[in-house]
């Protein structure tokens, strides 16, 4: 069987003082190549099982590999292969576009020239080298939504994990992020994807796995041969049902 | 490692360099309150002598206590005497013009003090010759009345020099009637020998550094300067605490949790880059005092010697550590920019008031004294002044730096502790 890009195994998750887990036992394997999209309601896990994939935060029991690198054992080797993308605009306003590749791109281990030529070629296909030495809080939502995803491409990693891409923005943005994602994923990186928006799922990912109250509830196989099936949001309310999902109290 | 702490101070000073409200709270504010408080503070740091007090004072007596006290508070330098016996000013007149602050200081020399003291002296010359007892007259008070807004030391001096100035006629007094009483018993005229000046004289001698033939004393600008100085370099926590937690709200600290790198890189590029800007705040505010305060007409900051500047970098360098790793610990433990700019100015205001930084800690209660020893800007105080006023080198400064490294490192460890905590939470 193909090694997984990412292997994550029985993680569970209780936070200190809490009363339940916000994970109870999860599976994922996302193979190479895929477009892997990870759905849920609110409150089912999403943004903690991608915080545990990034390292962010540790699982309680269970473990995260990338790529056969364990995330436990070596931090370091794991995310250096990883990008992630966080659903806020993780940039300093203050600072021009330039400014903020040049930071995460030192960080990342890149060399000066590596680091211009990357940062070159990212803003230029996104159309943003034009405005790239300006304060990034003078940009519109779109720029800079664009601006933190190419933030995370910079070292080109292998695997790209992306948490609400295209929050609060305009369509000509969305479809841009859209199709540089689908780009890069032709090109071979492996891509997980968490949304809210199932048309985007529907559009881009080549599976779905879907996390309800913690735990996997269904996956959805083969997103691209799903022509004449119900529709995905229809599926979604299946597997999780139509109760409301208010933050708990 | 080396590149990636490299990355994170040079984001640092860029970040302060784009904060216009920021870099004024690191440099502006703190060359306004070194210009302020010590022309504010220089009357009140100045020896007493440089000082006048406005006295008005009304003569009863008219006689040689009257003229006496005249005479000597016109001699003595800190009084701005106004005499006011011929202008009809009564006693009560007098009171109020102290107590409407016109007047500092009101003397009121009572009727027939002069009659009293020549009477008590001959009644002692008396007793002294002839062992008889002879009953002592009434005693006369020369009568102070001090407007209450007038500082203690004040009052001292004034009732010092009068008191001096008594001393002064009643010996005379005693000379001139044991002078008359040998002329009566040796039938020869005794000359009353006049006093003048003390036969024995107080020399003041400052233990402290000579730069160019003066010793070096504390005065406004030799503790105005390094104390808001260290102010200024603590007051950074502010602007630290606060990027900390900008930060972690903005997300990028979500994205350099997601990147190779450690959190002690991200302490040590902030803690370098904010060191970096306490040290530049020091070399501004010794400049400051060395060259602006003489413009406002301040003593300049007497600096002598490479070798004080050598000591005065390390002690900054100490002092810069102490005052980052402490904006480092508030950033860590806070969760909000409100908490942190509250909680980072209360404590830095507190730990100044109680460490001598506003005024000196020896003119403090002994409690708040011992309260005081136990601030890092007390540590920071003495060992500027170990340099700049007691001439001291490494050794007297040596017990100053290391409360302050202990409590930097201290810090660290706790924002350290604290950052794991969260990650592993």
């Amino acid at each position: 069987m193909e090694q997984p890009d990412i292997r994550v195994r029985s993680v569970t998750k209780r936070y200190r003082g809490a009363a339940s887990e916000a994970l109870r036992g999860v599976d994922i394997d996302v193979l190479p190549g895929e477009f892997f999209g990870l759905l849920g309601p609110n409150g089912a896990g999403k943004t903690t099982l991608l915080s545990i994939i990034t390292g962010v935060l540790g699982p309680t029991t269970g473990s995260v590999e990338v790529k056969g690198v364990t995330m436990r054992a070596n931090k370091g080797r794991a995310l250096s292969m990883m990008g992630f993308v966080p659903q806020e605009i993780a940039l300093y306003g203050t600072l021009t576009a330039r400014e903020n590749l040049d930071y995460f791109g030192r960080l990342l281990g890149l060399d000066r020239s590596t680091l211009r030529e990357r940062g070159s070629e990212l803003l230029e296909r996104t159309g943003l080298s034009a405005r790239a030495s300006e304060p990034v809080r003078q940009w519109s939502g779109g720029m800079q939504r664009r601006l933190n995803l190419i933030t995370a491409l910079l070292h080109a990693p292998a695997v790209l994990v992306l948490d609400e891409p295209t929050v609060g923005i305009d369509v000509q943005s969305r479809a841009a992020i859209w199709e540089l994602l689908e780009e890069i994923n032709r090109t071979g990186t492996t891509v997980l994807y968490s949304s809210h928006h199932l048309e985007e799922a529907e559009r881009l990912c080549s599976r779905v796995t879907i996390i309800d109250h913690g735990r996997v509830a269904g996956e959805i196989a083969d997103m691209r041969s799903r022509s004449g099936q119900e529709r995905l949001e229809e599926t979604f309310l299946r597997i999780t049902g139509r109760a409301l999902r208010d933050d708990p109290a | 490692m080396i590149q990636r702490i490299a990355a994170h101070i040079r984001k640092e000073l860029l970040l302060l360099l784009r904060d216009r409200a920021g870099l004024a709270l690191l440099f502006g504010m703190p060359v306004a309150l070194v210009c302020i408080m010590a022309v504010v503070q220089d009357a009140p740091f100045r020896d007493f002598t440089e000082n006048r007090v406005k006295v008005v004072l009304i003569d009863h007596d008219q006689g040689v206590v009257g003229r006496g006290v005249v005479h000597g508070l016109q001699k003595a330098g800190p009084f701005i005497l106004t005499d006011a016996t011929s202008s009809g000013l009564t006693d009560d007149d007098l009171r109020d013009l102290v107590r409407r602050g016109e007047q500092q200081v009101g003397v009121i020399i009572p009727c027939h003090v002069s009659e009293m003291l020549a009477e008590r002296s001959s009644a002692q010359v008396t007793t002294y010759f002839d062992g008889s007892r002879v009953p002592a007259t009434d005693t006369a008070n020369v009568v102070l009345i001090l407007d209450p807004a007038v500082k203690q030391a004040f009052r001292s001096l004034v009732r010092g020099a009068i008191q001096r100035i008594l001393a002064g006629l009643t010996a005379q007094q005693l000379l001139g009637d044991l002078a008359e009483r040998m002329t009566e018993l040796t039938g020869d005229s005794v000359r009353v020998p006049r006093l003048e000046g003390s036969f024995i004289g107080v020399e003041q001698r400052m233990a402290a550094r000579d730069v160019a033939g003066e010793r070096v004393a504390l005065d406004s600008t030799q503790h105005n300067v390094p104390a808001w100085t260290i102010f200024a370099m603590f007051f950074s926590v502010v602007l630290l605490a606060g990027n900390m937690v900008k930060e972690r709200d903005s997300g990028c600290m979500t994205r350099l949790l997601t990147m190779p790198g450690t959190t002690t890189d991200r302490i040590l590029g902030r803690l370098s880059a904010y060191l970096t800007v306490c040290l530049l705040q020091a070399v501004l505010l010794l400049i400051v005092g060395r060259y602006v305060l003489p413009l406002l007409g301040l003593a300049p900051l007497q600096l002598a010697g490479s070798g004080t500047i050598a000591l005065l970098l390390i002690a900054s360098l100490a002092i810069g550590l102490a005052a980052t790793s402490f904006g480092v610990l508030i950033g860590s433990v806070t969760r909000t920019q409100q908490q942190s700019a509250v909680l980072g100015s209360t404590a830095v205001v507190i730990l100044s008031a109680i460490g001598g930084i506003w005024v000196p800690l020896y003119i403090m209660p002994d409690a708040m004294q011992a309260l005081g020893h136990l601030s890092p800007l007390n540590w920071s105080m003495e060992a500027f002044n170990a340099v700049l006023l007691r001439a001291g080198g490494w050794v007297d400064l040596f017990p100053y730096l290391l409360p302050l490294f202990a409590f930097a490192a201290v810090c660290i460890l706790l924002s350290v502790g604290a950052e794991l905590r969260v990650a592993r939470r």
